[in-house]
């Protein structure tokens, strides 16, 4: 089920270098299209478990919430002066962020059923 | 029962009382131009009816009530005028529980035309605490495009068939239908209620819909307010049965199903009063009105 799994970890930083890595791979013959594409989903899969098992840092943050949304079980919440307080109580600030949160693999199976 | 008529004309006897207040607020009224200032009519009510100082009966405001009104006026204003040296601390404490004589109406008395429009009791206004209207847009909408593109709105088929959209000034929250209804909930005066609703269809027209602003109505008002004196629930159920519903194991408040007007009531010991109902400001005065010589004799010693 690779589609059940957001592609938006490619926008990562990680997720950048991997589609540079299979791009170049697939320009000098290396890899088929189609390979880098099973590649990319096995991505999105692991990247995606990984958060939700492996991660187990926390950060609280605080701010005031400017926008908020709710369309396809996607959260979006754009936050004026938030103040994140990260695990070794050091505090980062910014103007303004802007959080996408979406449901998980197991969870979208979950509200399938 | 010869003590309850004293007890009956006592009450009548705090609308002398009460005349003061009642005409500050209709001297402040012009002022107030239809804002959410509590006692304010709404603006539609405003017209030159309120120059008068007296309390008269304005063809105006509250057409409601005046057919009630006129049949009840004769007896309750005849035996209000004697009583003028009454004061109003007096016959707080003289209210030990009368149970309804058959002289007395089991309902609180009619109020008259004069009393209806006393918006002030002791100086205890209502407070206005959320207004829910219905706007009639009078187009076919797509949810999902609404969801997506506005701000503040929130949209799950599986839970619920509407865009729950949030605004901030005035703070309410409209649920968007398909259909092109809505329903706007949580401003706290009517003018507020319908600024907000036509925030939200024009929210909804800049969208790209051809959204119109129809059928705009106020469906529910609630107010709320403090006597600032305990009251005795069970003696009000006792003598009030046939409107009032006290089952403290369920709910710690009485239910008070008024008839004139149809107004509900949740009435706490503490002296808290809810009023639901009103369609509009009007019926929570006077049915607050109507309540507070009641809850006077049901005054916790």
């Amino acid at each position: 089920m690779a589609s059940a799994y957001y592609e938006f970890y490619r926008g990562s930083s990680i997720g950048m270098a991997l589609t540079d890595s299979l791009d170049e791979l697939i320009t000098s013959g290396a890899i088929t299209p189609q390979l880098a594409m099973k590649v990319l989903q096995q991505f999105d899969k692991s990247l995606a478990d990984t958060m939700v098992k492996q991660v187990k840092t926390k950060t609280t943050l605080k701010g005031h919430l400017r926008t908020y949304r709710l369309c396809d079980d996607v959260w979006t919440f754009i936050i004026k002066n938030p103040v994140f307080k990260m695990e070794s109580n050091e505090m980062i600030s910014s103007p303004k962020i802007k959080i996408i949160a979406c449901k998980n693999g197991d969870a979208i199976e979950a509200g399938k059923k | 029962m010869s003590f309850a008529l004293p007890a009956r004309q006592i009450t009548f006897g705090r609308t002398n009382v009460q005349q003061q207040p009642y005409q500050y607020q209709q001297q402040q009224q012009p002022s107030h131009t239809g804002l959410a200032l509590p006692g304010g009519a709404t603006l539609q009510q405003q017209p030159a009816t309120n120059s008068l100082s007296l309390p008269g009966p304005s063809p105006l405001s509250n057409s409601y009530t005046q057919p009630q009104a006129k049949q009840q006026t004769p007896p309750t204003a005849a035996s209000q005028k004697p009583t003028n040296g009454t004061d109003s601390s007096a016959n707080a404490v003289a209210g030990p529980s009368t149970p309804p004589a058959p002289t007395i109406p089991a309902t609180p008395a009619p109020l008259t035309l004069e009393q209806q429009h006393i918006t002030a009791v002791e100086g205890i206004v209502p407070t206005l605490q959320n207004i829910v209207a219905t706007v009639n847009l009078d187009c076919r909408l797509d949810l999902k495009t609404i969801a997506l593109h506005a701000r503040n709105a929130e949209y799950n088929p599986k839970r619920f068939a509407a865009v729950i959209m949030r605004i901030r000034d005035p703070k309410t929250t409209a649920l968007i239908f398909a259909s092109g209804k809505m329903v706007v909930t949580g401003a706290k005066s009517e003018d507020d209620s319908r600024l907000a609703s036509r925030k939200y269809a024009r929210i909804v027209q800049k969208l790209g819909f051809d959204a119109k602003f129809s059928e705009f109505k106020i469906q529910n008002i609630v107010g709320s307010c403090d006597v600032k004196f305990p009251i005795r629930l069970e003696g009000l159920a006792y003598s009030h049965g046939q409107f009032s519903s006290y089952e403290p194991e369920l709910f710690p408040g009485l239910i008070y199903r008024m008839i004139k007007p149809k107004v509900v009531l949740l009435i706490f010991v503490s002296g808290k009063i809810v009023l639901t109902g009103a369609k509009v400001r009007e019926e929570i005065y006077t049915a607050f009105n109507t309540i507070y010589t009641v809850l006077c004799e049901f005054r916790k010693p």
